[in-house]
């Protein structure tokens, strides 16, 4: 596990010093800032709204640093040869695999923990200590974490094979697409008969159902915590999901080539 | 004493545009510990893919190689190893002292010893005063002192160079042949390919000559090439000869 652990490490160092994040904050800051400055909708509205569309964004923001640091990784090791002495040490490529990923969702869950203080600092200072429950609060970052996992896994085992642009870009299809299409698949069933309706129902059961990790409007419109065994069945389904995702990205990965002798 | 490379039959094929490329064929090769290897061959004749191969980073079409007994298939086969890539390239993002303390994790060395390890190696490689900077501010030649020290860190028993020499000044290259001569004086087994005959002449104990891909000579570098006559001259006459 060290070795895993120092692969991921070394992603953290990198994101720590890269300017990206730093970046999404000051933007998440500024919009928040600029959005409680137009008190239009009354404080009990605003509160809500400022929690609302802070949690948007951190969830486009969170989704955004997911792709972009998972998929990054494998094809930047290689076009920068940095593979070559990496894979010169005792490491195997399940463990380069499994490190890097580690290092992407955790270096988004940590921007995470930032992005939502900042989001709930805010609305604290705005809407008193009942502005939100802070159980549901806590459910809601932790299944949202779980989220960025699967999507840093998506991203992982697609760059396996990919460039960074494909790989990213494919992410972002895949990753929006389930989380936007699949919840009205059962809505779009009822609507189609035969070949169609079949066709839909193998895509519900086959595309991950990332609808299950946002409990965004819960915390917003204060609905209370969700079920606990709901969430752990959401948490078991999403490491399903992500150990899927890596032994797909390792069935593609432990035998590649690499070599300059493929530019031939 | 226990052979630090063993290469049987070892044959590597791949597809690439233009059809299949036979890049090794059946390459057999066997080097004992404590000795400085040169490994030569004109360009495209199968050096690098045979390292590569020894490292894992192509799997071999057929035919088998080991490390200190390990199969090359195993991960665990590259602990005794140190590795200087061609072009070597390094995280740039980080400072010379974290990617030694990373490459000796990497080996699962524990903190103290790396306490103790990393500040010599950097002193060894001339990098003291520059330790702490980013590495994507170090030079070519830099680069390749740091590359030297993360091959060093595991205290390896085989030391892979792949053109060590490569790009580097005069001063660079009599770095690198002290290098290698300091090796050879703690008992290590140093593998390297190189152009640069007159370093192999100076420096190997034995040389193993590749040309399209098989062997095409190996032997101690005294016995190879006759008196009065060069390195170079031998090695001309052994990969202009037609294979059979």
């Amino acid at each position: 596990m060290r070795r895993v652990f120092t692969i991921a490490h070394t992603v953290w160092l990198e994101m720590v010093r890269r300017k990206d994040m730093y970046v999404l904050l000051v933007l998440l800051l500024t919009l928040l800032f600029v959005l409680m400055s137009l008190n239009v909708f009354g404080l009990a509205g605003m509160v809500r709204h400022v929690l609302d569309t802070g949690l948007l964004l951190t969830w486009l923001f969170g989704w955004v640093l997911a792709v972009n640091v998972s998929t990054r990784q494998l094809p930047r090791e290689e076009s920068q040869r940095t593979i070559y002495p990496l894979l010169a040490k005792p490491v195997s490529r399940a463990e380069l695999l499994v490190g890097k990923w580690l290092g992407a969702c955790t270096i988004t869950g940590a921007a995470l923990v930032v992005f939502y203080l900042a989001i709930l600092l805010l609305t604290l200072l705005r809407g008193g200590r009942g502005a939100f429950n802070w159980v549901t609060a806590g459910q809601a970052f932790f299944l949202h974490f779980v989220f960025v996992a699967i999507v840093a896994a998506v991203g992982t085992m697609l760059s396996t094979r990919m460039n960074y642009d494909a790989s990213a870009s494919i992410s972002y299809v895949l990753t929006l697409g389930a989380f936007l299409i699949v919840p009205r698949v059962p809505h779009l069933v009822t609507l189609e008969t035969g070949f169609t309706r079949g066709g839909l129902l193998v895509l519900y059961y086959l595309l991950p159902h990332l609808e299950l990790f946002d409990l965004r409007r819960r915390l917003v419109h204060d609905w209370g915590p969700a079920n606990w065994s709901a969430i752990l069945f959401s948490v078991a389904y999403g490491l399903l999901l992500v150990a899927a995702c890596l032994l797909l990205a390792w069935l593609g990965y432990r035998k590649k080539r690499f070599s300059r002798s493929d530019a031939i | 004493m226990e052979a630090a490379i063993e290469i049987e039959k070892l044959t590597v094929r791949y597809t690439a545009r233009g059809g299949d490329v036979e890049a090794l064929h059946e390459l057999s090769l066997s080097v004992a510990g404590r000795q400085i290897v040169g490994f030569l061959g004109p360009n495209g004749a199968g050096k690098t893919t045979t390292i590569h191969a020894l490292l894992g980073f192509i799997q071999p079409s057929a035919g088998s190689a080991r490390i200190f007994g390990e199969d090359i298939r195993k991960s665990i086969a590259r602990r005794r190893i140190g590795y200087l890539p061609e072009l070597p390239d390094f995280y740039k993002f980080l400072t010379g002292r974290e990617l030694l303390r990373t490459a000796g994790r990497l080996f699962g060395l524990p903190r103290a010893m790396l306490n103790e390890r990393i500040p010599a190696l950097l002193e060894q490689v001339g990098l003291t005063d520059a330790a702490d900077r980013r590495i994507g501010t170090y030079s070519r030649g830099m680069m390749q002192r740091i590359g030297v020290a993360q091959a060093l860190v595991n205290d390896p028993d085989l030391v892979i160079l792949d053109e060590p020499t490569g790009g580097l000044d005069p001063l660079g290259r009599m770095a690198i042949r002290g290098l290698i001569g300091g090796l050879r004086d703690a008992g290590k087994t140093v593998f390297f390919s190189s152009h640069e005959l007159s370093e192999v002449e100076l420096v190997c104990d034995r040389v193993a000559i590749l040309a399209n891909g098989r062997l095409a000579a190996e032997g101690p570098v005294d016995e190879l090439v006759k008196p009065g006559e060069s390195l170079e001259k031998y090695f001309l006459s052994v990969v202009e000869k037609k294979p059979e």
